[in-house]
């Protein structure tokens, strides 16, 4: 019988699906289970597109679909937050099961403080993230600093500060750091990102922490609400999923990394927000001085939230038909975002002109965290 | 894809507008298409669009959409069944065929719609009819890009890929406006500059891209030749040229700098001060790779073809062709006008611009096609503006497919005169837009979203565009109505069944394209043409130790500035250049439905100088009429020092716009209209506000 706080090893009975997810297959196990059990309707789950470079979200109704997304991506750098009001109206009053990355989490959690979501129908499976590197920059650093053709890569994993790669002949992994300083890492917001193991996920899964014979055949679980713990019990009276208690010395070394990966995010926090400060105003206008008006940011923007009638009104302060946009355009949606950010990196990855826009809301929000008092209640998070 | 779903289904694809072949997912539920998602995946864009190509999925299941074909009966336009369009269209061509011959035909291929379509078009116009009479709307735009840089170089395509700027040690951006038409590869210029990579714009408005600029040359509006000459001059009397690539790789200099002698200072004609001129020049060959990247500001007007040469005689005389970093480069406009081009719809070339005067081409052609050995004709068929100023006479029917004339060409009041000339005119499209109403028979064909092919971006790049949802109601692919014609008439080699099949059709009769097999088209990084065995890697650079030219070397030309064929006079005192704005696309039939973009450019303007304004009385925003010796309009006042005193500034998207004004003189080269140059005249309309 599992409970809020648990940590565990688990892994999968199914040794089809172990030998093709990673870590013992848990993860997907519980998400299988969750739909076999009618525990939720759909899985919104990620799956391959055209190779490992290419994250695409897809909504699965068959529990054995579900095998051909297991395994990470990353470089998916998706957000699936917004996905689930935008196009899926008819999941809407239905149970969805999803696995989430801090950013996806954080997303659904402001999402439900503006009522956009309703958490009760969610079950979040939250998977540790160190970052994530976008599809080009991922193929251009295995070419430039792997010196190894991007096609032939079968796997790759972040671990330990290593990015690794297996490839036909071979693996090879190099420090990300060292990867980072010379401009091949992860996405910058990825490099600030702090919230690493989504605890306000129902369960927090991932391979941090386990160690002895189960390295590389566990998932490490924490279960982090009653609804994660229900799951987790009936899947392994159902057995599906088999558990023991977590090594001791996995939970220490599970929080030490969570700890190290805090410390880069301070690290990042501190080169980043520093260089941004003695010219803040100069910065901002001179970036966003270039901002085409795709609205890119906003779309993909898991807190924006635009009214319909936004085309029917004259604007005084963003002129209709200018281009490079008024700074009231920027400037607006940084008010409207101030308190709730997260951090994600959709509106700075998506945006052409090039303007470091999660950069921008990031700082305002982590100044603004110090100083007010949130106008949506205090999150469950820090970011 | 491993898994899919119903509720959503991400198709991978290409953007249906400009030239820069961006990749998006459109979101399908349920069998409509609901959104735009971002492909990162993609080595062009990485998921980041545009505003154009973020709502480009609005108009697909709009209302107005064609569903049924259309037979104007008694003056009136109603609703026909396939069989009875086909049959009419048939009967019509081939009567008029057989009583005027070949060159009473017109048939014009849109850049907007897939390779396939284009193929299928030319293909049918010179098997049905024997006829050369085909072209497309790269006529309107790049004409003289083929022209000019198969002239200097032997290949009429851009040289570089977008993303190799960043390998530059200095961007030249000359009458291109790419921030605005071409939002994307602006991009690579935005990313070069945060890298320190220096960027000139050399445009007479301080255009969108202009800002951009570490420095912006402001010249008199179509006087590039006397610009780059003079430039010219200065570098081969500082004796900065490339000499060892002059001797090694080119030919011509002695022609050039006999010519360039007279252009020491031409300040007179282009209007920059000689120190920046000299300036200029100096940084143009002293950077140690030095690309240029140059648009329709070059292109549309009756010196467009020597105005791309002058490009290339820049590039030629310092050595900046063929290696990453450098090159001549045009944006091309829409999403597949290198492809259309590419597909032979083309007065004098089949597929892969291969010459329709070469016999073997015409022979090969014959086997390929089954037609009679010696049928194809060898002459230069009619171009896309000389068929409309020929119809009636000798043009008597016109075959559009994807074009709206009445708006994209010049001087509309005269395209609806000659088109009403006509014996029988077909309009295949998918909104009913202002040149259907000269149509006989409207077609209804499908859009991006519902079609697989192929666009060939401004790179080479060949970029699969692939089937999301089907067509509204009795929509056809655009080929396969081509296909129903085709075989109505009795012609063999018309069985395609997919998309695939025009495209290994194409292939067959195209040496540098054959290697591009749909599967290798697949993927995301795809194939630059030429790429002539199937394990060929393709060619995203030209050029690299050898000119595509049969003697394998670079030309460089003396020419001569020549000025506009209409100049401001007494009578039209203000001189009219044309371009886009980011947030329409050509004839807004697609961007006027997205509701962002028609929000934000509800109706045409005009930019005028703040002096201008001051002089006539004209206030910000203000209704105000405009007229050339061709017609007169009614549009609205911005005012700006963005252009200079006596020179204004018009958007081409709009019905009753620029098109009432612009002139149809054509560039004796390339037969590209002055769409960029004209005399008019401005007026308040007392009480207007």
């Amino acid at each position: 019988m599992a409970k809020k706080g648990d940590m565990l090893y688990a892994w999968t009975n199914d040794s089809a699906l172990a030998k093709k997810a990673e870590c013992g297959g848990a993860v997907t196990e519980l998400l299988k289970y969750a739909l076999e059990s009618k525990a939720v309707d759909a899985v919104l789950a990620v799956t391959r597109g055209f190779d490992l470079y290419d994250a695409v979200p897809v909504i699965v109704t068959n529990p054995k679909d579900l095998d051909n997304c297991a395994g990470s991506l990353h470089c998916g750098t998706l957000l699936l937050s917004k996905l689930v009001m935008e196009y899926a109206p008819q999941l809407a009053g239905k149970k969805v099961g999803m696995v989430v990355k801090g950013c996806d989490m954080m997303g659904l959690l402001e999402l439900e403080k503006r009522k956009m979501v309703n958490l009760d129908n969610i079950l979040m499976i939250g998977v540790n993230c160190g970052g994530s590197v976008s599809p080009v920059a991922a193929r251009k650093k295995i070419r430039e600093k792997f010196g190894v053709d991007p096609d032939k890569v079968t796997t790759e994993e972040i671990d330990k500060g290593q990015f690794i790669i297996e490839y036909e002949g071979g693996h090879k992994g190099i420090k990300m750091d060292d990867l980072e300083d010379e401009g091949y890492g992860r996405r910058s917001n990825c490099r600030r990102c702090k919230v690493k193991i989504p605890r306000q996920a129902d369960l927090a899964c991932g391979n941090w922490g386990v160690i002895g014979d189960k390295a590389g055949k566990a998932t490490f679980v924490e279960v982090c609400s009653d609804k994660g713990a229900a799951l987790l019990t009936k899947a392994i009276d159902a057995k599906k999923l088999s558990t023991e208690p977590a090594n001791p010395k996995g939970i220490e070394i599970r929080a030490k990394t969570e700890k190290a990966m805090h410390k880069l995010g301070d690290k990042w926090r501190q080169r980043d927000f520093a260089a941004l400060a003695p010219n803040l105003w100069g910065t901002i206008a001179e970036e966003t001085g270039r901002c085409m008006k795709c609205y890119a940011c906003i779309d993909n923007c898991p807190v924006c939230v635009t009214r319909p009638d936004k085309f029917e009104q004259p604007d005084l302060m963003v002129r209709a038909g200018f281009a490079p946009a008024d700074p009231m355009f920027h400037l607006r949606r940084f008010a409207h975002i101030s308190d709730s950010c997260i951090n994600c990196g959709q509106c700075e990855e998506n945006c052409p002109a090039e303007i470091p826009l999660a950069l921008f809301s990031h700082a305002i929000r982590t100044e603004a965290d110090k100083f007010f008092e949130p106008k949506l209640g205090k999150s469950s998070y820090t970011n | 894809m491993t898994v899919e779903s119903k509720e959503l289904k991400y198709v991978p694809t290409t953007c249906p507008y400009c030239g820069v072949g961006c990749a998006l997912n459109l979101v399908v539920n349920n069998g409509k298409v609901v959104g735009v998602e971002p492909n990162k995946r993609s080595p062009v864009n990485e998921g980041k669009l545009c505003p154009k190509g973020m709502t480009c999925w609005e108009h697909v299941h709009s209302p107005d959409r064609l569903t049924k074909p259309k037979i104007k009966k008694n003056g009136k336009f109603v609703d026909a069944t396939w069989d009875e369009a086909i049959d009419l269209i048939a009967k019509k061509f081939k009567e008029i065929s057989d009583k005027h011959g070949p060159k009473a035909l017109g048939f014009q291929s849109s850049c907007r719609t897939v390779n396939e379509d284009c193929y299928a078009l030319q293909k049918f116009a010179r098997c049905a009819f024997l006829t050369n009479n085909v072209d497309n709307c790269a006529r309107i735009c790049h004409g003289p890009s083929v022209a000019g840089l198969s002239l200097s170089f032997g290949s009429g395509a851009a040289t570089n890929p977008f993303e190799d700027v960043l390998n530059a040690d200095l961007i030249v951006m000359w009458g291109s406006n790419a921030f605005e038409a071409h939002p994307l590869a602006g991009r690579r210029v935005i990313q070069a500059k945060k890298r320190g990579i220096p960027i000139i714009v050399v445009d007479p408005r301080y255009s969108a891209t202009a800002r951009l600029a570490d420095d912006w040359i402001q010249f008199n509006p179509s006087t590039h030749i006397a610009l780059a000459n003079s430039m010219m001059y200065w570098i081969i009397k500082e004796g900065l040229e490339n000499k060892a690539f002059i001797a090694e790789r080119t030919k011509g200099f002695d022609d050039l700098k006999a010519m360039v002698e007279k252009y020491a200072d031409a300040e007179e004609i282009h209007g920059v001060p000689l120190e920046k001129v000299k300036d200029l020049a100096r940084k143009y060959a002293r950077a140690k790779n030095a690309v240029i990247i140059y648009c329709l500001g070059i292109t549309e007007l009756t010196t467009g073809t020597d105005n791309v040469r002058s490009m290339g005689n820049l590039s030629l005389l310092t050595g900046n062709v063929g290696r990453p970093g450098v090159g001549v480069n045009p944006l091309r406009g829409q999403n597949n006008v290198q492809g259309a081009c590419d597909m032979g719809a083309y007065p004098n070339v089949y597929s892969g611009y291969q010459a329709v005067a070469v016999p073997e081409n015409r022979a090969k052609m014959e086997k390929l096609w089954f037609l009679k050995e010696g049928s194809l004709p060898d002459w230069y068929g009619s171009t896309l503006t000389e068929q409309i100023n020929e119809a009636g006479n000798p043009v008597k029917a016109m075959y559009f497919m994807g074009l709206n004339p009445v708006v994209s060409y010049p001087d509309s009041n005269h395209v609806m005169r000659q088109l009403e000339k006509l014996d029988f005119c077909v309009m295949q499209d998918i909104f009913w837009n202002e040149s259907c109403e000269y149509a006989d028979v409207v077609l209804p064909g499908t859009c991006f979203a519902e079609k697989d092919g192929t666009f060939t971006s401004g790179e080479r790049r060949i970029n699969r565009v692939r089937k999301a949802v089907d067509g509204p109601g009795e929509a056809k692919y655009d080929w396969e109505i081509i296909a129903m014609i085709a075989k109505k008439l009795g012609l063999k080699g018309f069985d395609w069944k997919t998309a695939e099949d025009v495209w290994d059709d194409l292939r067959a009769c195209t040496p540098s394209m054959f290697g591009c097999t749909y599967e290798k088209l697949g993927k995301p990084e795809s194939v630059h043409w030429p790429c002539p065995a199937v394990d060929h890697p393709g060619t995203p650079i030209l050029h690299v130790g050898k000119f595509s030219a049969a003697d394998g070397k670079g030309t460089m030309f003396g020419l001569e500035y020549r000025e506009p064929a209409e100049v401001a006079d007494a009578e039209y005192p203000f001189t009219l250049m044309t371009g886009r704005v980011i947030f329409h696309y050509h004839t807004r039939t697609q961007t006027g439905r997205a509701k962002q973009l028609h929000y934000e450019v509800p109706e045409s303007y005009i930019q005028v100088n703040t002096l201008d304004a001051k002089k006539l009385g004209i206030k910000e925003g203000e209704k105000i009429k405009v007229s050339s010796r061709r017609g007169e309009i009614e549009t609205l006042a911005r005012i700006s020092d963005d252009v200079a005193p006596g020179v204004t500034y018009m958007s081409m998207h709009f019905h009753k716009g620029a098109n009432t004004l612009t002139n149809t003189a054509l560039d004796p080269l390339s037969k590209m209209p002055e769409l960029k140059h004209c005399a008019i005249k401005i007026e308040k309309i007392e009480g207007a506000k």
